[in-house]
């Protein structure tokens, strides 16, 4: 028989219960003037001034990767951030946390254990990514070589948005979710990107009809379903309850997580209409001791509709096959009962890469500290809920994030 | 020539019996020694009871498709087919599943696949695998 456990999550409130006290993050789109680490010393910049922090008072830096190049990720590895930062001689150490999309989730987790243990006292977590200056034909070779076995799925000809077309088909099939249905997760994404400067997507409008008229890309994939790639950067501060309440009166603070390896082939997965989410959620509400029900909104990954269609239900924000009809609805657009994924999401405020999963972190940050600006706020949020996946939706990594106050 | 080490060594160890069957237009799956646990992708240790005594066995081709995509556009560039060209997923009644290729129908298109129906190993021709060793199915 197996041990039962029970994780010794900190309490709220106690002295080194880890905490968010400040996001930084530049526009995401095609910027090609923008350079790689520009991009990371501005958001790291703009993340240690909202967190009411000299950049010196840093001492431990945890990189979220590229996906664009390795020389650059060779700089991330060998601190160069540091370095830029004009923290070398200052920081303990200056790591690099990977596992794809779900990355924000599990630096999160690394720099909370950073500061829950007392190895850290405040924490830089910060990622840059340059995937929409990329060319094009090298990001897809790439997406068909990492994260497909190249012994058993290479050989068929897959690739990413492949897999998007085999996730979605399985979605539609189990739900009914018509191609309308569908469409509809991207137009209320887009609508969201329309209220936020960041977003790739902040000035362009997009309708089910302009969806439905592009060219199928991998059935049942339109062209407008496919994320687009995007340059971005974005970064966060964390520390402890005590540290964040010296300048701060409010931060954000971890309920509990959860997660769920479901596979590492799409081939393998034992449902890829279902994936991880259920056992990932099943032990993060038990973890917060709340759940969707007391949730004021959710920032969960979409690289694909049906990627977060699967995720929304697992988490159980919609029953069991209903999630498409509820973005149909209006459920989750601007104005409905549950705002979701309130930046855009990857769909529409940009795909950048390992990034687009930290870009809705930090988003659930923003709206937890109240500050995602009168157009998109929503009133009064206490508690968000924030999902990741990586690979080929190789995981499900949930962070239930609540408001805290001095 | 090899040396039994008593332990696979390498992923052409692991790899190279399934893509020889294939070639004979036979396909196979791991099999555990051990519990009998049929296992696909093949595994350096059975993912059931961590037996390292594995086998290979031949399965009947007769399978489930979960679901399947048609690639119209973006083909990786090592991979020598101009779209578009049909990819899936079957779980065989034997128990394990595998990423395969779809032969299209009589019409020359997919469109009549859907998901859940019954599908059956129906192998390539001998240069197709040779070059791009998948298994391939067609509607039962
Ligand atoms: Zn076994």
């Amino acid at each position: 028989m197996t041990e039962v456990w029970t994780p010794p999550y900190p309490e709220p409130g106690s002295a080194n219960d880890a905490a968010f006290i400040g996001i930084g993050e530049i526009p995401s789109g095609v910027y090609r003037e923008r350079g790689f680490m520009a991009q990371i010393v501005e958001a790291s910049a703009r993340a240690i001034s909202d967190a009411q922090l000299a950049h010196t008072d840093i001492d431990q830096i945890v990189l979220i990767p590229c996906l664009h190049g390795i020389a650059d990720q060779a700089d991330l590895i060998f601190s160069r951030v540091a370095e830029e930062l004009g923290l070398h001689g200052r920081v303990k150490s200056s790591v690099m946390v990977h596992s794809g999309g779900s990355t924000s989730d599990n630096a999160t987790r690394m720099a909370a254990g950073l500061v829950a243990s007392g190895q850290a006292r405040n924490v830089l977590v910060v990622y840059s990514e340059r995937w929409g200056s990329a060319d094009l034909q090298a990001m897809i070779d790439m997406l068909s070589v990492n994260g497909i076995p190249k012994e058993w799925e290479a050989p068929t000809g897959l690739q990413f948005n492949a897999i998007g077309g085999l996730i979605t088909q399985r979605y539609m099939h189990q739900s009914g979710s018509s191609a309308e249905e569908m469409a509809a997760i991207c137009v209320a994404l887009r609508a969201w990107a329309n209220l936020n400067p960041n977003a790739m997507y902040y000035e362009k409008a997009l309708t089910a009809e302009k969806i439905l008229a592009s060219k199928l890309i991998s059935d049942p994939i339109h062209a407008y379903e496919c994320p687009f790639l995007a340059d971005g950067a974005g970064a966060f501060v964390m520390t402890s309850a005590t540290e964040a309440a010296k300048r701060h009166d409010a931060w954000v603070r971890i309920g509990g997580s959860g997660g769920c390896v479901s596979h590492y082939s799409a081939g393998q997965d034992a449902d890829l209409g279902v994936l991880g989410w259920v056992e990932a959620a099943k032990e993060a509400y038990e973890a917060a001791s709340w759940g969707p029900e007391d949730a004021d909104l959710g920032e969960v990954y979409d690289s694909y509709a049906a990627v977060l269609a699967i995720a929304v239900e697992g988490l159980r924000i919609s029953p069991k096959g209903e999630a498409a009809r509820e973005f149909y609805k209006g459920r989750f657009s601007p104005g409905g009962q549950f705002p979701l994924n309130t930046n855009g999401g990857l769909l529409s405020a940009g795909h950048t890469g390992v990034g687009g999963g930290t870009a809705l972190l930090i988003e659930g940050i923003r709206q937890l500290l109240h500050r995602a600006g009168p157009e998109r706020q929503v009133p009064n949020a206490q508690r968000c809920i924030v999902g990741g996946s990586g690979g080929s939706y190789m995981d499900a990594q949930i962070m239930m994030l609540e408001r805290a106050t001095r | 020539m090899s040396v039994d080490t008593g332990y696979i060594q390498n992923a052409d160890e692991l790899t190279g019996p399934f893509a020889a069957a294939l070639a004979e237009g036979r396909l196979i799956v791991q099999k555990c020694n051990d519990c009998a646990t049929a296992i696909m992708y093949p595994k350096y240790r059975c993912p059931n009871c961590f037996s390292g005594s594995l086998d290979w066995q031949q399965v009947s081709g007769a399978g489930q498709l979960q679901t399947f995509t048609i690639l119209r556009m973006g083909a990786p560039s090592a991979f020598d087919v101009e779209p578009p060209y049909c990819i899936g997923i079957v779980k065989l009644d034997e128990g394990p599943q595998l990423m395969c290729r779809l032969h299209p129908g009589a019409d020359g298109t997919w469109n009549s696949y859907v998901c859940d129906q019954r599908v059956s190993f129906a192998p390539a021709d001998a240069a197709e695998v040779a070059q791009r060793p998948a298994a391939w199915f067609t509607a039962a």
